[in-house]
Parts: structure tokens; sequence; C-alpha cells
């Protein structure tokens, strides 16, 4: 195995490692033959008109879908085969995830609601505490923290959910259309975080974007179609 | 599809509870008018004393009346005996109607549809001199397992007398009732030892196809009115199955108030179903909103929905009620029978009104439990502003505490009301029954709060993730949350309340016990439990037992009707000088502390009496007795919890002036030498079969099995409204689990485990349970209030003891906890398997 990998590959692990993913839904072929493969850190984007399957392949990396075929390794485990329970804890403690329409939630003010992913991974509370404003001071909402999400606007909403995307130290966030209901000023901050402490944190990121603007943030672009990734 | 059938089950079952408790009561309680038509056709007119009662000089003043050929008179006697069957322990009571066969006779329906009295007998003066002989009818032959010539043996009036069945009469259509003996006039004095006495005469008109003519039957009225003498009065028959039914007004009222509960209930789940389907359409109805459909075309669409179930429903639920009157019937015939009067289970008819009472309140209900999710449909905003987050808009009044406050305040207003009097002279606590309708609505609509507020204090202790996520949703207090506490705030509200009634009614009647039965012994006539009966034993068996050596003294009751200005009351002759000094009672005015008027006969009166007749003070009660209208005036006031209707005592002599017999009903024995207690007992009931003899033990365990008895229906009822309860709370976190949707999925996104979920909704569920606890105990302990201080001293004119059953509401309390956490999980792992 080894022989076959580059160098870089083996100074930096990879976070994600989709083969030959296949997926339907009755008679509709919606994911038809994935591969991919993201390096630890590594930004990636995924474009491809609506209806191509992008939300689908993000909702098999992480585990909600099971796949009809191929395999998936996060942090260098195999998904398939794995219980609910396990796929559980392999998605809470490996991965973060950022909805195009938030979803925080509802009834926890923003502090919580980036606390409640750390809790439930088990990170002790000091750490827990100190982790959590440290990450709300970086997105910029210190000031917000015990509001409730329906007192946030938008971007604001959004800054929790990549703070909670990256709370518990995960190694891949899927980002699925992070700035579609956004305006572009709140849309370009978003990315800016996105960028900054994917950086910082040395968090893989795969998002799917309608907008070449946001690609800029991206170490690299990839286009899928029908189901399939586009060579290139 | 299965999701409509089950609301159809809801609204079938509400409907049905209620037609069949309203059927099942007015069969127990009002099936005089049966025999009449089973045996002398109907009878037209009653002549009847004020306290049901008519001595053989009454009979004689109306011979004129009797020559009139337009109508013919039908003397009867009526009363209870207890058929024991032949070689056995079983027992039964029965009703026992005697008739003057000579006057039957003549009878022209008789006459032409030939009812036969006899085999062998070619004519009907045959019949004469049947002393000792009884009919019955096939259903009551079947029972006691007798056939024609049988002998058969009764307990009445204290004697076990043989009587001989001349005939079983016979009764294709399964009209007569199954508990009718009839026998000869003067068989019937000898067995009930009420010699020359009867109960009514009945007329019956000669031309009885002119029964539609109401001016001819106004001339017949008319002119027997004019020719009877004054003590007696006349009345058309309706109107003494309307007096019976009248007698149990309070006890059906009960029942009734307590069916409507089971239809609010059912109401409240369709509500919460209507809402489910609601809730569980949001994007959808959503779309169409975005697609500019018009708001009302959805409330049409929805109210509609609802009508349809309600129909079908109703419909339904009919039949259903005639399944539960059958079972319930017999229960609450037990009831009457220990309560009232010995009553039989016939009748059991549904009448037009049935069916459309049913359909009215089957759709009425149902379309105001359609209302509001309609409503909550219409204001559903367009999908573009749905996205946003979890909605529930029709139901953000909730969130108000104005409506519910104003309700309390309107139920204490209702207080000041003055009780209703109804026909029977019972009275009616409207404003009692309108406080706590008001109180219990009112608490439902603010219980929502209540779940804020604790949520809100046990939040801070709650770290973990579950805990947190639960107690933050609890906290945050949805319509839907608020609504899911409501319903059972109903029903633990309305539980404890009951809890609370029937614990204070039998600590009170222990107490009463402990203070009043000081006796040795007790005997009363065998069989016969209820206070609405009031045959009595045979005096001459009394006086013979009464020589037993072991006596030393003997408190003998005697009681009979009498007739008050407005319903009937109990008039008792009693040993007044024992009464007053020796006797125990718990007396609420002691024997002297009130003055008895001059001119009037000094009386001690129950609590019941002296409510009743407004002299808790002191004054004079005028008494239509069978010598006349009489003065009583009360010297003291006891406690008393055995009828409803009251009880003035006088002096046993006076009580024997005025009424013209020496019957007596019961005896207290004191003895000579109580080590010999047992002894005695059992050598009194080896003598006298026809009595019971009982000691103080057993007495109260007749008197506790009767109470036991009364709150059977209550009981059972009470059960039905939690189990509905229950079903509406796993419907409403049904519902929110629908609302949360996009919660949940976040949480699945998050990593959240399947078992987080579960236990986080078990959580949900039991802090619901908590809250709903917390909300009903406050209600319940009100209603408590009320039903011991308002509504038991209007509508029976009793004061309770108010017992609180501190551990019963705490373990109450528990049950509602784990029963709210496993609704909860049980809705999570249900919602999780239909995802
Ligand atoms: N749960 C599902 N059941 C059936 N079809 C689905 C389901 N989820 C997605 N699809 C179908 O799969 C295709 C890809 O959908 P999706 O992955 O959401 O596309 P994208 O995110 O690229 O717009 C679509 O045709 C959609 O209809
Ligand atoms: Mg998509």
């Amino acid at each position: 195995m080894f022989l076959n990998e580059n160098i870089k590959d083996q100074i930096k692990p990879v976070a994600l490692s989709v083969a030959d993913v296949r997926k339907s839904f009755g008679k509709v072929d919606v994911l038809k033959g994935i591969d991919l493969k993201i390096d630890a850190g590594e930004r990636v984007a995924l474009m491809g008109p609506s209806g191509s399957g992008k939300s689908t392949l993000l909702n098999c990396i992480c585990g909600i879908e099971p796949v009809d075929h191929g395999s998936i390794h996060v942090g260098g485990q195999e998904l398939s085969g794995l219980k609910r329970g396990e796929l559980e804890k392999v998605r809470r403690e490996n991965m973060g995830y950022v909805f195009q329409s938030f979803h925080l939630l509802p009834t926890l003010n923003a502090f919580e609601n980036v606390e409640f992913a750390a809790q439930l991974v088990g990170m002790p509370k000091e750490h827990r505490l100190a982790r959590v404003t440290d990450l709300l001071e970086q997105v910029g909402l210190s000031h917000r923290m015990d509001h409730l999400p329906s007192a946030l606007s938008g971007g604001e909403r959004q800054r929790v959910a990549i703070a909670r995307a990256l709370v518990h130290h995960p190694r891949l966030v899927l980002a699925d259309e992070p700035t579609g209901s956004l305006d572009t000023e709140s849309g370009s901050q978003v990315l800016k975080l996105l960028k900054s402490l994917s950086e910082e944190l040395e968090v893989a990121l795969l998002l799917v974007t309608h907008d070449h603007e946001s690609t800029r943030i991206c170490d690299r672009v990839i286009t899928m179609k029908d189901g399939a990734l586009l060579a290139g | 599809m299965g999701h409509y059938f089950l609301l159809l089950g809801i609204v079938a079952v509400g409907v049905g509870a209620f037609n069949g408790i309203r059927q099942a009561s007015r069969s127990a309680s009002a099936n005089f008018g049966l025999f009449n038509q089973a045996v002398s056709g109907q009878s037209d007119f009653l002549i009847e004393s004020p306290v049901q009662r008519l001595l053989e000089e009454d009979l004689a003043k109306l011979t004129r009346l009797s020559k009139e050929p337009d109508w013919h008179l039908v003397p009867v006697i009526e009363g209870s005996v207890t058929a024991v069957k032949n070689g056995s322990e079983d027992k039964k009571q029965l009703r026992l109607i005697g008739l003057d066969l000579l006057a039957l006779g003549n009878l022209p329906t008789l006459a032409k549809e030939g009812l036969k009295f006899s085999d062998e007998d070619a004519n009907w003066y045959d019949w004469l001199g049947s002393k000792n002989e009884v009919w019955v009818g096939q259903k009551t032959a079947d029972l006691l397992e007798v056939k024609q010539g049988d002998s058969i043996s009764f307990l009445a009036s204290g004697r076990l007398v043989k009587m001989k069945i001349r005939m079983i009469l016979n009764d294709p259509d399964g009209n007569l009732p199954d508990d009718l003996v009839l026998a000869d006039l003067p068989t019937v004095q000898t067995l009930l030892s009420r010699p020359g006495e009867l109960n009514r005469v009945e007329v019956v008109i000669d031309q009885v196809n002119r029964r539609e003519d109401t001016a001819y039957l106004n001339d017949i009225e008319n002119r027997l009115a004019r020719e009877l003498p004054q003590n007696l009065s006349l009345a058309p028959t309706q109107n003494r199955a309307a007096d019976r039914a009248a007698m149990t007004a309070a006890f059906r009222l009960n029942l009734t108030i307590l069916s409507l509960i089971a239809i609010l209930v059912g109401a409240y789940l369709i509500l919460q179903a209507l809402d489910a389907a609601v809730v569980r359409r949001r994007s959808e109805i959503a779309t169409l909103r975005s697609l500019g459909v018009d708001g009302s075309i959805l409330f049409t669409t929805y109210v509609l929905e609802a009508l349809v179930l309600g129909l079908f429903g109703s419909v339904a639920g009919v039949g259903v009620g005639q399944v539960l009157a059958f079972g319930a019937v017999g229960m609450l015939s037990d009831t009457v029978n220990a309560l009232y009067f010995a009553t039989s289970v016939e009748a059991l008819n549904l009448t037009s009104i049935d069916v459309i009472v049913g359909l009215v309140l089957g759709i009425v209900f149902s379309l105001l439990a359609g209302w509001l999710p309609a409503r909550d449909a219409t204001q559903t905003p367009p999908a573009q502003v749905l996205a946003r987050g979890d909605w529930s808009p029709g139901f953000s009044w909730l969130r108000s505490p104005v409506i519910g406050l104003g309700l309390l305040l309107l139920g204490g207003i209702a207080l000041l009301f003055p009780p209703f009097v109804m026909e029977a002279g019972s009275n009616m606590p409207v404003g009692g029954f309108l406080a706590a309708g008001c109180w219990i609505l009112g608490a439902a609509l603010l219980s929502g709060h209540v779940l804020v507020l604790l949520a809100g204090w046990v939040r801070p202790f709650c770290s973990g993730p579950v805990f947190r996520l639960a107690s933050s949703r609890l906290r945050d207090g949805s319509s839907r949350h608020r609504l899911a506490v409501a319903g059972l705030v109903v029903a633990v509200s309305m539980v404890t309340g009951m809890f609370q009634m029937i614990d204070s009614f039998r600590g009170t009647i222990e107490e009463w016990f402990d203070v009043r039965f000081q006796a040795d012994l007790y005997i009363s006539e065998s069989g016969v439990t209820g206070a609405g009966t009031v045959n009595g034993i045979d005096p001459r068996l009394m006086d013979e037992l009464l020589k037993d050596p072991n006596i030393k003294y003997a408190d003998v009751m005697r009681i009979c009707y009498a007739k008050p200005p407005r319903g009937v009351t109990v008039l008792a002759g009693v040993d007044m000088k024992h009464w007053s000094d020796q006797a125990r009672q718990i007396w609420l005015k002691a024997p002297g502390s009130l003055q008895a008027v001059d001119g009037a006969e000094p009386a001690l009166v129950s609590e019941t009496f002296a409510r009743r007749f407004g002299v808790m003070a002191g004054g004079v009660v005028e008494l239509g007795t069978p010598d006349g209208t009489k003065k009583i005036s009360p010297f003291g006031i006891f406690c008393d919890y055995g009828n409803e209707f009251g009880m003035a005592a006088i002096s046993s002599d006076i009580w024997s002036d005025w009424t013209g017999s020496d019957r007596p009903i019961n005896v207290s024995l004191y003895l000579r030498d109580r080590a010999k207690l047992l002894e005695t007992r059992d050598r009194l009931r080896l003598a006298y079969p026809g009595l019971d003899v009982r000691n103080e033990r057993e007495l109260r365990d007749v008197a506790l099995g009767i109470f036991e008895q009364t709150f059977k229906a209550t009981d059972a009822l009470s059960f039905i409204g939690l189990a509905v309860a229950f079903a509406g709370l796993l419907l409403g976190l049904l519902s929110i689990f629908d609302e949360s949707t996009q919660t949940w999925q976040t949480l699945k996104h998050l990593g959240f485990s399947t078992h987080g979920f579960i236990l986080a909704a078990g959580l949900e569920g039991a802090g619901i349970g908590v809250a709903a606890w917390v909300a009903g105990a406050i209600t319940g302990l009100a209603l408590g209030w009320l039903l011991v201080f308002v509504i038991n001293v209007q509508s029976f004119g009793w004061t309770l003891l108010w017992t609180v059953p501190v551990e019963s509401i705490l373990w109450f309390g528990l049950l509602l906890t784990v029963v709210g956490f496993v609704s909860g999980m049980i809705a999570a792992i249900y919602w999780n398997f239909r995802r």
C-alpha cells in the first residue's frame, strides 16, 4: 500500500478517503462510483449542478446514509461494517458539519450550542469552557454568547455553527453550501473564518458550493455531475 | 388510513361513554312504569298520599269513585322481598307488587289480551283467595330456577316465608322485569307486615282507545280530582316515574358530569390527533401557502375533516354506547339498590333522543377539537419562512396567562352562586360545578407556565448534554409542550380531587361509625339495604325478639317518608331520651343547644335535614304525614351520612300517632352480658332467619361495602380518564417530536446517539409528567376543597372531614413521572422507527 502512495501522502495522513462509492435510491443511481481523497488539513471545494448528488455524498461520508458499494475511511477508520453506535461515535469525534440553514439547537444559546458538541465527545469541563470561549471569540461573537439562535442574524448563526463544527477537534469538516442562505458580506466573512480556522486547527474541509468565489479558500476544486466526479 | 380509524375510535369511545352511562343510569333508576305496561297495559293516573302510604280508611273514601264506569281503580302495594334460592345461600332482592286481582280482572286491556293468571281456573274469580301464592315472569323464574307449582322462600319483614308459584306469567316479548313478583293484595300486606296499607291506587280509563284524546283525559282528571279526599293527590302516571328519577337525580348528575368529562378528554385526544396531522403535514401546508393557497381554504379543509370524523365517530359511538351500557347497567343498578331503592336492569332502550344527543355531542366536540389545529394550519407561514425553525403558530395563545388567570377568578366568583333547587327537593350546586370547570380549565391553561418555571429551576443543575437538551426544551416551553401538560393537568386534577373526596368520605364515615355505633348488636330486615326502602320488621316479631334475656336495652327505630313542602324526607320515631342523653352522635348542635319552638314537636334532625329546610339555627318545618300536616322543631342537630334526603327524629309515641303504625325498621341492642355477645348473636340469627343480626364490626363492613359500591363508577371513570390522558400524552409527544424534526436531524449530524435521543425524549416526557403533577395536584387540592366544602354540602347537606391523601398524591406523582418517562421513550422509539 505504501508503495503506491506518493511522499506527500506519507507525511500528511489522509483525513478522508472514498473509494468507488455507489448509492442509489430505488432505481435512481445517485452516486455512480466516487473516488476521493482528502489529506489532513486540506480544503476541497465540491461543485456541481443541483441534484448531482453532492449532499448525498456528504451524508454517506458522515455515515447517515449507508452506501451500496465501495468504502469510506475517515481518519483511517472504515465506516462500512460499523454498528450504528460506532458510526455515531466516529461522527461525533472526527467530523464537524455546517449546514446551509445553520441548524443550531433553538433552545440552547450560542455558547451552549458550541459547548454541546464538545460535551458529546466528553471534553473535560475546564478545558471545554476555555475552548468554547476561545472559539466564540475567534468567530467574533464573544458579546453574543448568551443569545438564543433566534436572536442572532444569519451570519452570526453560521459563525456559531462553524465554532460548533470545530470545537471538538475534528479531522474533517463537511460544509453543505454554508453561504447559501447568507448575503455576500456575511458569506465572505464565514468563508474567511472557515479558511483561517481550518488552517490553524489543521482540519480538512469538504465544502459544497455553487459559486466560484467560495472556491478561492480551497486548495483544490472537484466537480460532480450526474453522480460522478469529473476528471480534473 | 389506520390513523383515521384510530380517530374514529376515539370519538366513538367518547360518545359511547356518555351515551352508555346515560342509558344505563336511566334504566337502572327509573324503571317504574314497567309493571304497568306489562301487566295492566298502561295506567293513566295515580292516586297517592303525600307520604306514599294509603290506609284502609282512605280506600273507603274512594268507594264512590270506584263505581264510575269510565275508569277502573287498581289498588297497589309495593315493597321489596328477598328470595332465597332453594338449597343455596343465593339471595336476590325482588320487587313485590300486590294487586287487587278482582279489580284487575275488570280491566278492559286484560280482558282483551287475555293475560292468563291460571291454567286450571276457568273464571277470574277463581283467583280469589290465592293466599300464599305468587306469580312471576319467565325471566324471574329462570333466574330463581323455579317452575309452576314450586315453592319459593322469601325473606320479608323479618320472617322467612314459603310461597307457592301459582303460575309463571306468559311473557313472550320479555316485557316483565326480572325482579318482579306479583301477588294478591292481602298476601303482600301480610308478607310486608303492612296490614290495610297501600302504596297507591292506579287509575285505568275504560275507553283505552281515547288515550290520545287530551280533552277527554282532562275531563276524566277533573272528575277524579273533584271527588278525591283532601289528603290524597292525583297525578298522571308519568310523574311517578319522574319522581323516582328525581330521587336519584344527584347520583345521576354525578355520573352525567363524569361522562361529560370523558367526552371532554376524548375531544382533547381528537385535538391532539388532528393537530398531529397538521404538524406532520406542516411542510406540505407551508408549500401550499407559498403557492398562494388561501388560509380559509385550509381552515375549511381541516374543519370538514373534523366534521366527517365527528359524524362517523359518533354514529359508531352510539353503538359503542349500547355495549358499554350493557356493561355498566349492572354496576349502576347495584349502586342504586344500595343507595336508594330496589331496582332491576330492564329497559335498556335506545331512544331517538339518545341518538341525536350522541351525534350532536360527537360532532360539536369534534368540531371544537378540529378548530384549533385548523387555525394552526391557517397560520402556518409560507415555506420560505417556515424553513427558519420550529413552529406552532396556532397555539401561541397558550403562552399568555391572561385567559387562565381570568378563568380562575371567574371560578371564584361562581362560588357565590346559590345552589339550584331541583324537582325532588335536592340541590344542584351549579356554582360549585361551574367553579370546578373554570378552575380545571384555567389551571390547564396556566400549567404551561408551571412547566417553564420548573424547567428553569432545574436547568442550572443539568450538566450532561442529554439533560441539558431536555431541560432547555422544556424551559423553552413550546406551545405543544404546553398543550400536552394541559391535557394531563385536567386528568390529574380531577383524579386528585376525586381521591380526596372519596378519602374524606371514607374517613368521615369511619369516624362517624366509631362514635355513632356503640351498641352491641344491630338488627334489621334481611336483604334490604337501600336508604329509600322503608319496609320494616313485623312488630310482633320484634316484640318476641326483645324478650331475649340478654338484652339490657333496645333502641328501636321506626321510619317513614314525610312530605316537606318540596321533595321528600324521612321521619323517624326513636326513644328521645336515649337519643338525647345516652346514644352517642357526632353532634353539630348538641341536644338542647337549640330551643324547640313552642307548639311544634321537638325533634333531633340530621345535618342534611337542617340544611335542606334552613333550620340550622332552629325553627319550624311543616311535614305532611298520614295524619295530616305536622310541625316539628329541632333542638339538636346530628351528623348522618345514611341518606341524602335528611332525617328528623321524633319520639316514638308521637311517630305512631302520626303514622298509625308501629312497625320498626331496625333496632340497636345493648346487652347485659357483653361477653356473650357472639353467643347471643348466633342465637338470634338462628331464631330469626329473616333478620340480619350484626355486631358493630359487621355493620361497619356492610356500610363500607355500600360506600365502595357507590364509588365504583367514579373509580372506573377516573381510570378511563387517566388512560385517555396518557394516550393524549403519547400523541402529544409524537407531535412534539414531529415539530422538532429539524432539531433531531441536527443532532444526528452532530453524532448524538440514538440512545441519547430516546433518553432525552424520556426526560422530556417525565418533565411534562412532573409539571402536570405539580399543577394538577395544586388544582386537585382546590377541587378537593370544593367537593368537600361546597359541592357535598350543597347537594347532600353534609360536611365531611377534609382528608388529603398525601401519600396517594405522592405516589401518583411518581407514577406520572414514570409514565411520562416511558411515554417519552415510546414516542421517541416509534418516531425513530417511522423515519
Ligand atoms: N432520501 C432520498 N430518497 C430518494 N431520492 C433521494 C434522496 N436523497 C436524495 N435523493 C435524490 O438524489 C439526487 C441527488 O440529490 P442531492 O444529493 O440532494 O443533490 P445535490 O445536493 O447535489 O443538489 C436527487 O435526484 C434527489 O432526488
Ligand atoms: Mg444539496
